[in-house]
């Protein structure tokens, strides 16, 4: 119950960053803002001053900030994005587009991740300090340092240019998807198979986990029935605090790869100065990161019972 | 039949030699019982017969069980099959040995399903029957360890150590960090193993429930076997000088104290104290009087309030309700504090010369006023260039003794001071916050679960029951677990 | 076991040590490169458009026929100094309002914990961006965005390691023996944030180059003809068929100074 409630106050705090930020942005708009955002609704052939001066009034651009600020805030509260400042849909109509392109990356990679870096990580912390921990960590440090973008370049001119087995671009058919997801599931991977090898060695070093063995369990059936439920708590944690890192990369890899989801128009967006698609793309993300969160903060309660760590 | 056969075992660090070759026998019905302190290798002992060693170490000898003949050190695979089946360990804190996130039924069924290989239904009714044996309810199958007692968690863990049927038990310091009450409690428990003619042999610095356990002994000094013999005829006349003076360490035959001043001055005094922590009611209505160069001890079981009582009198916790009336003259250092794990007590990263030079300079202390402590309290002026980390128990409780008698004190709060160290040092320490009582006329207020050194210093006594709810019990001993 | 002194460097882990040597390489090239071969980042010569190395331009020219050299120089001072500025900032904001919050607690710090929450759930570089849209030149928009995004990790970093060393009894003793807060945070409190801070600012740091580089390569970083690392890699990524190692340039040059970031954090994370 506790969690649910701190999550809310995370919720709202979120809308209110979100609502400021973008506020200020949009106050700080070159030119005049109310007639690009009045030939964005109607546009430019049925601009008119007397247009403009609706909108001008409609948002207060032109008094006191103040208003404007709460104005702005009570449609951020009732979810009235309104309008691209580009293409005149509605926001909503927009993300609705694109967020499906998106979540389907994000989970693609992170399902990738799963498969690649908490196997590797359990199985060194088993033996921490043994060869594989040692190459592990090499390897992890490496991939750590190599940016997602770059990682993407990597695997476009290898995979796609140079050896011509996927497409280096491009959206639709399950080979577009490889690409992209391997790029993001290496970084991820490099990290949360430390993390799983932290937990995994400090779990084996504990006295329950050698007195499984001492009631007579094998090693296998003592990681089956102990060290697998152990390291899924602080494994949970990780990835739910991991979703920024992956929408960061979702955003800049969608942009090289062409990939039509929320991240691409997000650049565009900020490209265009498209407040309204900037905050309404902003405010998704924001709630899906406390969303995931809260799912994992419940997932965590029924497997640890010991509840508020 | 012998149930369990050593010989020779042996166990070094490369070059050097940790323990002494050891031979013992371990015979049904007849407890044996490994006594030593911190560092004299009896665990190294346990762990080469179990087959536990760390890699790093080497090992030589032989254990044989039955009609199987195993090197120690080596045949690994060989020892893991004997756990459960053959030997069974007895942690030594048990709500540490248990899953966190498992139910505790489910953790005695494990054994019986996966290691007698019962049939999963089955293995939750034999499961259910060994709890039911040690008289925990149904509802102790369903429950998770953090919402056991520690005794409850106590017969959890060796329901499920014994389910896999193995005749001989290993018990691996089965008291540490227990009160007296506890202590009792598990050596009725490890009797009751012997019943149906197993093997039981323990390992422990506890002389008072070697006494109890009884059976053969053997005692450890620094990797060597000291002495050996049945446990009672050691105790009623020990032959090895070491072995003298661990027994006479023993609280139960200190010398009787010297009588104290009759009636001192009052430095603090309690006024119908009541004391509460996360919402339970610790000690209610509680009057107080502490004076000058005598000491009171505190006794109690484990989270009966003894620790919050200290804080409440140092001033650091707030009542609610009643008051704690410091004297007059008092300054407000006059008021100081000893801790049961020193090592937490000092700045981690700092030399302990720079920590008490810092106190010196602070409190304006004479000069070679550390020296003159340093000497009194038997400790090496070459310890102040090392860390808090990097000596023992017993010279840094020493040091944390001195740090805070450089304060100029008329009032020492000492929480279970000793809890940690071996017999000898226990009594030395002891003995020196006695002195201080006695010459300085400083008042100590001494808390410790062992009723026989309280009753042999204190001049006057403070004992708190058992606090309601069980759960308190285990919170408290949640804390001394760092070891 | 580390119970004598952890004197630097001698008891650095390797890893560490070897991060520090990378970075002062790196940093070694960035500040003394265009000393030892004088030129100009921005000067073009369409004649030498990916030309091969020669005395004026060690690594070759890019497609405007500009010195990869003093270009990578130039961006190899650029985000390190950028991101350091970060850095710092964020780290004094972290400490001082992390250590507030720990020793005041009640609503001063629940307030703190509440907006680094939010910021927590906002992706960085979203923040970057619009930060970026709001405030007049670039490098000043990457300081302040980045700065904003930062200061939470130190901040609860400081926060975390604070309250559990307020509460320990060390902390307790020194304060029964009549040491007031400035001994207590100097004694107790910094050698247990610092080595933290250290790990941190690595990490942040790194977190941070990488940032600038990203939205360079999506081109809503640094503006062209500014020498920037991603900037220098979207720039000459049409052209690797006839000049891979121009466009390797950037790229090793990139890893390199990761590379030593992340080893000079060390293994622990958070």
């Amino acid at each position: 119950m506790n969690i649910l409630i701190s999550r809310l106050a995370q919720a709202a705090t979120v809308a209110l960053l979100v609502g400021a930020a973008t506020f200020a942005m949009m106050r700080s708009l070159p030119g005049d803002a109310a007639w690009r955002i009045a030939a964005g609704r109607y546009g430019y052939d049925n601009v008119n001053t007397a247009a403009a001066d609706a909108v001008r009034e409609e948002l207060g651009l032109g008094g006191h900030w103040f208003p404007a600020f709460m104005q702005w805030m009570g449609d951020l509260l009732r979810f009235d994005f309104g309008v691209s400042l580009v293409s005149g849909q509605p926001v909503i109509a927009e993300i609705g587009h694109q967020l499906g392109a998106s979540l389907w990356l994000a989970l693609a990679a992170i399902g990738l991740s799963l498969l690649i870096g908490p196997p590797l990580g359990i199985l060194a912390g088993l033996r921490a300090g043994g060869w594989l921990d040692r190459g592990l960590l090499v390897v992890s440090t490496g991939v750590k340092a190599i940016p997602q973008f770059l990682m993407a370049l990597i695997l476009i001119l290898i995979l796609s240019v140079q050896l011509g087995w996927l497409p280096a671009a491009g959206y639709g058919a399950g080979r577009h998807f490889i690409l992209p997801a391997l790029a993001l599931a290496l970084g991820l991977a490099a990290v949360n198979a430390r993390i799983a090898r932290d937990a995994m060695a400090s779990i084996a070093a504990m006295p329950f986990y050698q007195f499984a063995q001492w009631k007579g369990l094998s090693r296998r059936q003592v990681l089956w029935r102990h060290g697998l439920r152990n390291v899924s708590v602080p494994l949970l944690t990780y990835l739910g605090l991991q979703f920024v890192m992956l929408v960061e990369g979702v955003v800049v890899i969608e942009s090289i790869v062409g990939w039509p989801g929320i991240g691409h128009a997000l650049v565009h967006a900020v490209f265009a100065r498209d407040v309204p698609m900037v905050q309404g793309t902003a405010l998704m993300l924001g709630l899906g990161f406390v969303l995931v969160n809260a799912l994992i903060d419940l997932a965590v309660a029924r497997i640890d019972p010991r509840g508020a760590r | 039949m012998t149930l369990l056969q050593a010989t020779d075992i042996s166990v070094s660090d490369g070059a050097t030699r940790l323990l002494d070759p050891v031979s013992l026998r371990l015979e049904p019905g007849e407890p044996l019982i490994i006594l030593g302190e911190t560092g004299s290798g009896k665990s190294l002992l346990a762990q080469a017969i179990m087959g536990t060693l760390p890699d790093s170490l080497d090992a030589a000898g032989q254990v044989s069980i039955g009609t199987r003949h195993l090197r120690a050190g080596a045949d690994r695979a060989a020892f893991r099959r004997l756990w459960g089946r053959e030997i069974a360990v007895l942690p030594q804190e048990p709500w540490l040995s248990l899953d966190p996130l498992m139910r505790a039924g489910a953790q005695v069924a494990d054994a019986h399903r996966l290691v007698r290989g019962l049939p999963r239904a089955e293995a939750r009714q034999q499961a259910s029957a060994d709890l039911a044996a040690f008289g925990l309810g149904g509802a102790a199958m369903a429950s998770y360890p953090h919402e056991l007692s520690g005794g409850m968690a106590q017969r959890v863990a060796i329901a499920a150590a014994r389910a896999g049927g193995a005749p001989i038990v290993i018990a691996d310091e089965p008291t540490k960090g227990l009160d007296a009450a506890r202590r009792d409690d598990v050596a009725a428990l490890l009797l009751g193993e012997l019943g149906q003619g197993g093997g039981l042999m323990v390992i422990t610095h506890d002389l008072a429930l070697a006494r109890m356990i009884g059976g053969r002994l053997i005692v450890l000094r620094e990797g060597a076997v000291v002495e050996t013999g049945m446990t009672a005829d050691v105790f009623a006349n020990p032959k090895a000088a070491y072995t003298r003076d661990l027994i006479a360490a023993d609280p139960e035959h200190w010398p009787a104290r010297e009588t104290a001043a009759s009636v001192g001055q009052t430095v603090l005094r309690a006024q119908g104290l009541t004391l509460s922590r996360r919402g339970q009611v610790l000690i209610e209505g509680l009057d107080l009087t502490l004076q000058r160069g005598r000491i009171l001890g505190v006794t109690g079981p484990s989270g009966c309030g003894k620790s919050s009582l200290g804080d409440a009198l140092l001033g650091l916790l707030p009542p609610d309700a009643g008051q704690v009336i410091r004297a007059p003259e008092l300054a407000p250092t006059a008021c100081q504090k000893l801790y049961q794990d020193p090592v937490a007590a000092f700045a981690r990263k700092r030399s302990l010369g720079q920590s008490l030079a810092d106190v010196a300079r602070l409190h304006r202390a004479s000069a070679g006023q550390i020296e003159t402590l340093l000497a009194r309290l038997r400790l090496d002026p070459a310890l102040l260039v090392r860390r808090p980390d990097a000596v023992s128990g017993g010279e840094l409780q020493r040091l944390a003794l001195l740090r805070a008698m450089l304060a100029r004190p008329r009032f020492l709060f000492a929480d279970e001071p000793t809890s940690r160290l071996d017999p000898i040092t226990q009594r030395d320490v002891i003995m020196m916050l006695a002195g201080f009582a006695r010459e300085e006329g400083l008042s100590i207020a001494l808390v410790s679960h062992d009723a026989a050194l309280i009753a042999k210093v204190a001049d006057d006594m403070q004992q708190f029951a058992q606090p309601r709810p069980d759960t308190a019990g285990l919170r408290d001993s949640g804390k001394t677990m760092v070891a | 076991m580390t119970t004598f002194a952890n004197s630097l460097p001698l008891n650095m882990p390797l890893g560490r040590a070897m991060g520090a040597m990378v970075l002062a390489l790196v940093a070694g090239f960035a500040l003394l490169g265009p000393v030892l071969v004088p030129g100009d980042p921005f000067a073009q010569s369409l004649m030498k458009s990916l030309a091969g190395p020669d005395a004026g331009a060690p690594f070759g020219y890019d497609h405007l026929g500009r010195s990869l050299w003093h270009r990578l120089a130039h961006a190899l001072r650029l985000s390190p100094a950028i991101a350091l500025a970060a850095v710092a900032t964020a780290g004094a904001a972290g400490l001082i309002l992390g250590t507030l919050a720990a020793a005041r607690g009640g609503w001063v710090e629940r307030l703190l914990v509440i907006l680094a929450d939010a910021l927590m759930a906002l992706p960085g570089l979203l923040l970057v961006l619009i930060v970026l849209a709001i405030m007049p030149g670039t490098a000043l928009g990457f300081w302040a965005g980045l700065s904003l995004v930062l200061w939470v990790e130190f901040f609860r970093l400081t926060r975390a390691a604070t309250r559990a060393t307020l509460t320990s009894p060390a902390v307790q003793a020194s304060r029964l023996l009549g040491f007031r807060a400035a001994y207590v945070f100097r004694t107790h409190l910094w050698p247990e944030i610092a080595p933290l801070m250290l790990t941190a600012a690595a990490f942040g740091t790194a977190t941070t180059i990488m940032g600038i580089a990203a939205l360079g390569f999506v081109s809503v970083g640094m503006r062209a003809p500014t020498p920037e690392l991603g900037l220098m890699m979207v720039e000459l990524l049409p052209y690797w068929r006839e000049a891979p190692m121009a466009l390797l340039t950037p790229v090793l040059a990139t890893f390199t100074l990761l590379l030593g970031l992340t080893l000079l954090a060390g293994g622990q994370k958070q």
